[in-house]
C-alpha cells in the first residue's frame, strides 16, 4: 500500500535521489554514539510543543483580566485540557534539559570543530531561544510565581549597562509587568521565536544531514590512519533507534505528567507584595543565584551590571567556540576546552542545587 | 529454525503494531476530544448565562451563578429585566427577592436595596454590583446573557 | 457748646436714617449693607475680639445668607463709633451666653415662617428639644457650664452639617461632644444621681468600637456616633428598656430576636448587658458561653446542672464553632483541588450558602433559644457535608487522571521494550 503511494510520487517527482540517500547513509557505529540521539530527542520534544502549544492556542486569551481564568478553564472545562497543559508544561522542562545535554555532549566530543562550525553556531542560537520560549512561556499562565519571577527576570534584563533600561522597557512593554508585557511575551512565544527557531532548526537538520555524523577525535585519527569504521544503515536501523528514544522521552513526560500535575497557582495581583523566597525556574537558577551572590559594588562598579555582563560575555565565547579551538579544528587533542566544558557543567550543576536550596 | 524465527518475526511485528497504533490513539483520542468545544463555551470571567426570558415571569427573580459567585436576574412589574451582583455589601450573605415590596432583601441583617441595586435601608454600605443584561437566541426562545458593565 | 449741638444733629440724622434697624423686638431681617462690626474688629489686636470677626468673614452659613454680627448681638453695624455701635439702647447683647443665647438662636431657628424662607425642610424644634435634654435641665436648674448652641455649631465660622469641616459633621460629633465629656476637671461638678463622679472614658472607648471604625475608616456615615444613640438637641443617655430599641433602629433584626427572648425581662440595660455602650467590640462565637471567654459566665454557671442558660450558651457556641470550623475545612479542600485543576464553581457557591446559615444562625441566637438556633446550623451542616462529598469526588477524579496517566504510561513503556527487540532484530539482520 505503501509501495503504490511512493511509486506514484516517485512517476511525477523523482524521488531517487532521496531513495538513494536513504539507502546509502550511515551512521558510525563506536563507544560514543549514544550521544547521536539527544538532538532528535530535543527535536522531537520540539514537536510536542509545537503541537500541544497550538491546541492551548485555541483556548488561552493573553490579556491580564483572561489569561488565568483561561487556563483554569483549560484545564477544568476542557476536555482532557489537564492532559494537554501538564504535557506542554513538562515538555518544556525536558526540552531544556535536553538541549542542554545535547548541548554538553557536543561541546565534550568538540563536534563544533571544522566543517561542522555552522552547526554550532545554528545550535548556540537554538540553545538561547529554548530559553527565550522557558521564559516568555512562564508568563502566559499569569499566576503569582510567573508574574513575580518575571517581574526579577526582566528587571535583571535591565541591569545590563547602556542598554539595559531600554531592553527592560522593549521586554516589558513599558516600565512595569503589565497586561502590556503579557501580549507582547505572547507573540514572542507564539509567532516570533518559532518563526526564528523554524528557520534555525531547518539550517541545523539540513547541515547534520549534509555533513554526517561527526565522530569523537580519536576515532577520527583512526579513520584517517585508514581504518575502516563500521557503520549502521540510518534507515531502518538509526531510525528505529530515534523512534525507540522518542518513545522514552514519551514514557518520562507521562510519568511527569501523572505523578506531579503542574498547579494553577494563585491569579497574580500585581499590587501584591513579593511573596518572600521567590526565584525563576531551576534552568535560570544558577544565573540567579549567582548575581545574587556577587557583592553590590566591585572595583567602582555595580555588582549586578558586571554580573550580566560577565555572562554576556560568557554567551559570546560560546558563540565563538569553533574558531578559537584551533587545535580541534586540526584534529588535535584540546583539553583546554575539555576542561572549560567540564568547568561549566559543574558550574551549572553545583549553582543550580544551592539556588535551589537557599533561603 | 526458519518457521520459528518467522513466527517470532511476526510476533514482534504484530506487537509492534498494536504498541504503534495504541499509543496512536492514545494521543488521537484526547486531541479530538480537546477540540470538541466544551459545554459551557468560555471562561465565565465576564458573562454567564442566566436562563431562559421566557422562564423568568414578572415581579419575579432567579439567582445564577456568575463565575462562582451567585447573581440575580429580576424581572420588574413593567417587564424590564435587570440582573445584580446577588452579594450583599454588608456580610456577603446571598440576597433575594422581595415580590411585595419590589425589592432586594438580605435576610441576615434585614438589609435593603432597590431595583436599581441601590441601598433603601438596613446595614449595607454600599449598592449592589450592576450588571448589563442582554438577550441572545431565536426570538421566543431568548437566553439571558449578563455581562459585567 | 456748637459742637456737642453739631455731634446730636448727626445722631439724630443716623438715628433717622437707621431707625429701623438694631431694634431687638422686631422679626429680624438680614441687616442692609453696612456691616462695621467686622471692619473694626478685624483690626483688633485682641485674639479675643478679632477671631469672631476673621471666622465669620470666612466659611458661615449665616453671612452667606445675608445674616451679619448685628443680627444676633444687636448694636448700630453702621456707625464706626463704638459707643453708638455697641449701645445697649440699639439693641446691642454683647456676648449671649446659657438661656440667652438659646434665646438667640431659638428667635430664628424656631421661627418656621422664616426658616421657610431659608431651609423649608429643615425641622424649627430645636429649642423644645433642648430643653428636655440633659444640658437644658441642668441649664435651667442654674448649672450654666453645659453646652448650648454655639459649644457644638460654633458662634461664628458656622457650617452646615453636612460641611465635613463642621464639628457636627458625622466623623466630628465624638470629638466635639469630647471637649467637654473626656475632661475630668470640666464634669467634676456634675454626678450621677447615686452621687458618684460622671465617667470621662466615654471618648476613649468609643474609637475602640466598631461604630466608630465603620464610620472613620469604613466610610459609612450611616455608622452610629453620640447624636444616634444619645440624641441630638435632646441629648439624654437612653433609660432603662430603651436601649434594645435604639440599638434596633439599626440592628432591627436583633431586637426582635431579643424582644422574644427571656433576657428582655431580666436585662436592665438590654443590649448593652453584653455588648457594651460605648466600646463595642467585634463579637465572636468565643463569647457565648459559661467558659472560656464566655460571657454568660457572671449571671450563669456551669456547676449548677438545672442551669438550662448555661447548656443551652455552651451547646450553641459549640454548634456555631464547629460549622465555622467545618466551612473552613470545606474551603480548604475545594481550594486544593481547584488548583489541581477541578470546576467547583458550584461548591464556592454552596459554601457561601453555608455561611449566609452561620450568619443567620448567629443573629437568631439572640432569641435565646437553641431550638430555634439547631435547624439554621443543621441546614449548614448539611451544605458542608454535600461540599465536603463533591470535594473528595474532585480528589478521586484527580487520582482517576493519574491513574490513566500510569496505564499509558505503562503502554507505552511495552512500547519500548517491543521497538528495543525490534532492533536487535533489525541488527542482527544486517549484521549477522
Amino acid at each position: 500500500m505503501v509501495q503504490r503511494v511512493v511509486d506514484w510520487l516517485d512517476e511525477r517527482i523523482d524521488l531517487s535521489g532521496i531513495r538513494h540517500f536513504i539507502a546509502e547513509k550511515g551512521v558510525p557505529i563506536h563507544t560514543q554514539e549514544v550521544w547521536y540521539y539527544l538532538g532528535g530527542m530535543t527535536m522531537f520534544l520540539f514537536g510536542v510543543q509545537v503541537f500541544t502549544g497550538i491546541l492551548l492556542l485555541l483556548y488561552y486569551r493573553p490579556s491580564s483580566a483572561e489569561a488565568y481564568e483561561s487556563v483554569q478553564f483549560i484545564v477544568t472545562q476542557v476536555e482532557f485540557g489537564w492532559l494537554i497543559r501538564n504535557v506542554h508544561s513538562w515538555s518544556a522542562n525536558l526540552l531544556i534539559a535536553l538541549a542542554f545535554a545535547h548541548f554538553f555532549s557536543v561541546f565534550f566530543l568538540k563536534s563544533y570543530r571544522k566543517p561542522r562550525e555552522l552547526t554550532w553556531l545554528t545550535g548556540i542560537l537554538l540553545l538561547f531561544l529554548m530559553l527565550g520560549f522557558g521564559f516568555s512561556g512562564y508568563l502566559l499562565p499569569w499566576n503569582e510565581l510567573s508574574f513575580f519571577a518575571t517581574k526579577v527576570g526582566t528587571g535583571i534584563a535591565g541591569a545590563v549597562p547602556l542598554i539595559g533600561p531600554f531592553t527592560l522597557r522593549l521586554l516589558r512593554g513599558g516600565d512595569d509587568v503589565t497586561g502590556a508585557t503579557l501580549s507582547r511575551f505572547y507573540g514572542l512565544h507564539v509567532a516570533i521565536l518559532p518563526a526564528i527557531t523554524t528557520a534555525l532548526v531547518l539550517a541545523h537538520l539540513l547541515l547534520v544531514q549534509r555533513q554526517g555524523m561527526s565522530v569523537p577525535l580519536s576515532i577520527e585519527r583512526r579513520e584517517k590512519a585508514g581504518e575502516r569504521l563500521p557503520q549502521m544503515k540510518f534507515f531502518p536501523n538509526y531510525i528505529l533507534r530515534d523512534v525507540l528514544a522518542w518513545y522514552v522521552v514519551l514514557a518520562v513526560v507521562a510519568a511527569l505528567a501523572a505523578f506531579y500535575p503542574w498547579e494553577l497557582g494563585k491569579k497574580a495581583d500585581p499590587f501584591a507584595v513579593v511573596p518572600p523566597g521567590i526565584r525563576p525556574e531551576w534552568y535560570f537558577l544558577a544565573m540567579f543565584h549567582t548575581l545574587k551572590l556577587v557583592p553590590s559594588h566591585v572595583l567602582g562598579f555595580e555588582g549586578e551590571h558586571l554580573g550580566v555582563v560577565a555572562f554576556g560575555l560568557v554567551a559570546l565565547f560560546l558563540v565563538l567556540v569553533p574558531f578559537l579551538d584551533r587545535r580541534a579544528s586540526r584534529g588535535e587533542r584540546s583539553p583546554v576546552f575539555t576542561v572549560l566544558a567540564a568547568l561549566g557543567l559543574v558550574y551549572l550543576v553545583v549553582f543550580t542545587i544551592i539556588g535551589h536550596y537557599a533561603k | 529454525m526458519a518457521p520459528v524465527e518467522f513466527n517470532r518475526r511476526g510476533f514482534l511485528d504484530a506487537l509492534l503494531a498494536v504498541g504503534f497504533v495504541s499509543t496512536a490513539v492514545a494521543i488521537a483520542y484526547p486531541v479530538s476530544r480537546f477540540l470538541i468545544p466544551p459545554a459551557s463555551g468560555e471562561p465565565a470571567t465576564a458573562s454567564a448565562g442566566a436562563g431562559k426570558a421566557a422562564a423568568l415571569k414578572r415581579s419575579s427573580a432567579r439567582i445564577f451563578k456568575f463565575g462562582s459567585r451567585p447573581g440575580i436576574v429580576v424581572r420588574t412589574a413593567d417587564g424590564d429585566v435587570r440582573a445584580f451582583s446577588a452579594v450583599c455589601t454588608h456580610l456577603d450573605c446571598t440576597v433575594a427577592f422581595k415580590p411585595d415590596t419590589a425589592q432586594l432583601w438580605c435576610a441576615c441583617h434585614n438589609g435593603t436595596y432597590d431595583l436599581g441595586g441601590n441601598v433603601v435601608s438596613g446595614p449595607p454600605p454600599r449598592a449592589l454590583e450592576k450588571f448589563v443584561v442582554n438577550l441572545r437566541g431565536e426570538p421566543g426562545d431568548e437566553e439571558i446573557v449578563v455581562t459585567r458593565g | 457748646m456748637f459742637q456737642i449741638t453739631r455731634h446730636y444733629l448727626l445722631v439724630l440724622a443716623a438715628m433717622a436714617l437707621f431707625a429701623p434697624s438694631g431694634a431687638v423686638a422686631q422679626p429680624a431681617q438680614p441687616a442692609q449693607t453696612a456691616n462695621t462690626c467686622l471692619t473694626c474688629h478685624a483690626t483688633l489686636t485682641d485674639t479675643r475680639l478679632a477671631t469672631p470677626a476673621t471666622l465669620f468673614s470666612g466659611t458661615d452659613v449665616h453671612r452667606e445668607r445675608g445674616f451679619a454680627c448685628a443680627d444676633c448681638h444687636g448694636g448700630d453695624p453702621a456707625t464706626g463709633d463704638k459707643a453708638r455701635a455697641h449701645d445697649a439702647a440699639r439693641g446691642f447683647k454683647g456676648v449671649p451666653t446659657g438661656q440667652a443665647q438659646i434665646a438667640t438662636c431659638a428667635r430664628c431657628h424656631s421661627d418656621a415662617t422664616l426658616m421657610r424662607r431659608f431651609a423649608p425642610k429643615q425641622r424649627v424644634d430645636q429649642a423644645t428639644e433642648y430643653a428636655t435634654s440633659v444640658h437644658g435641665k441642668q441649664l435651667a436648674a442654674g448649672h450654666g457650664n453645659v453646652a448650648t448652641c454655639a459649644s457644638c455649631h460654633g458662634p461664628h465660622g458656622i457650617r452646615r452639617v453636612s460641611d465635613a469641616k463642621s464639628p457636627v459633621f458625622p466623623t466630628n460629633v465624638a470629638a466635639t461632644c469630647a471637649t467637654c465629656h473626656a475632661d475630668p476637671r470640666h464634669m467634676a461638678e456634675y454626678k450621677l444621681a447615686s452621687g458618684a463622679a460622671l465617667p470621662t472614658n466615654q471618648f476613649a472607648d468609643y474609637q475602640k468600637s466598631v461604630h466608630s471604625a465603620a464610620l472613620n475608616t469604613g466610610n459609612d456615615l450611616s455608622a452610629p456616633t453620640c447624636n444616634d444613640c444619645h440624641g441630638n438637641h435632646g441629648a439624654t443617655p437612653p433609660g432603662v428598656g430603651a436601649i434594645a430599641n435604639v440599638c434596633g433602629t439599626c440592628h432591627a433584626v436583633f431586637a426582635q430576636k431579643f424582644d422574644t427572648s427571656v433576657h428582655k425581662q431580666i436585662f436592665d440595660k438590654g443590649c448593652v448587658e453584653c455588648h457594651g455602650n460605648h466600646a463595642v467590640l467585634k463579637p465572636s462565637d468565643a463569647m457565648l458561653g459559661v467558659t472560656g471567654k464566655g460571657i454568660c459566665a457572671p449571671c450563669h454557671t456551669a456547676e449548677d446542672k438545672g442551669d438550662k442558660g448555661a447548656a443551652a450558651a455552651e451547646t450553641m457556641r459549640t454548634q456555631f464553632e464547629q460549622l465555622q470550623a467545618g466551612i473552613d475545612q470545606s474551603h480548604a479542600l475545594i481550594g486544593r483541588v481547584k488548583n489541581a485543576g477541578i470546576e467547583v464553581s458550584d461548591q464556592e457557591l454552596a459554601l457561601r450558602e453555608a455561611t449566609t446559615k452561620l450568619t443567620l444562625a448567629r443573629t437568631e441566637m439572640h432569641g435565646f433559644e437553641p431550638t430555634l438556633v439547631a435547624p439554621i446550623i443543621a441546614d449548614g451542616t448539611k451544605i458542608v457535608t454535600a461540599v465536603d462529598a463533591a470535594g473528595e469526588k474532585g480528589v478521586g477524579e484527580l487520582r482517576f487522571r493519574r491513574r490513566g496517566l500510569a496505564i499509558s504510561l505503562g503502554a507505552i513503556l511495552l512500547l519500548v521494550v517491543a521497538l528495543g527487540l525490534k532492533v536487535r532484530q533489525i541488527d542482527r539482520r544486517s549484521h549477522p
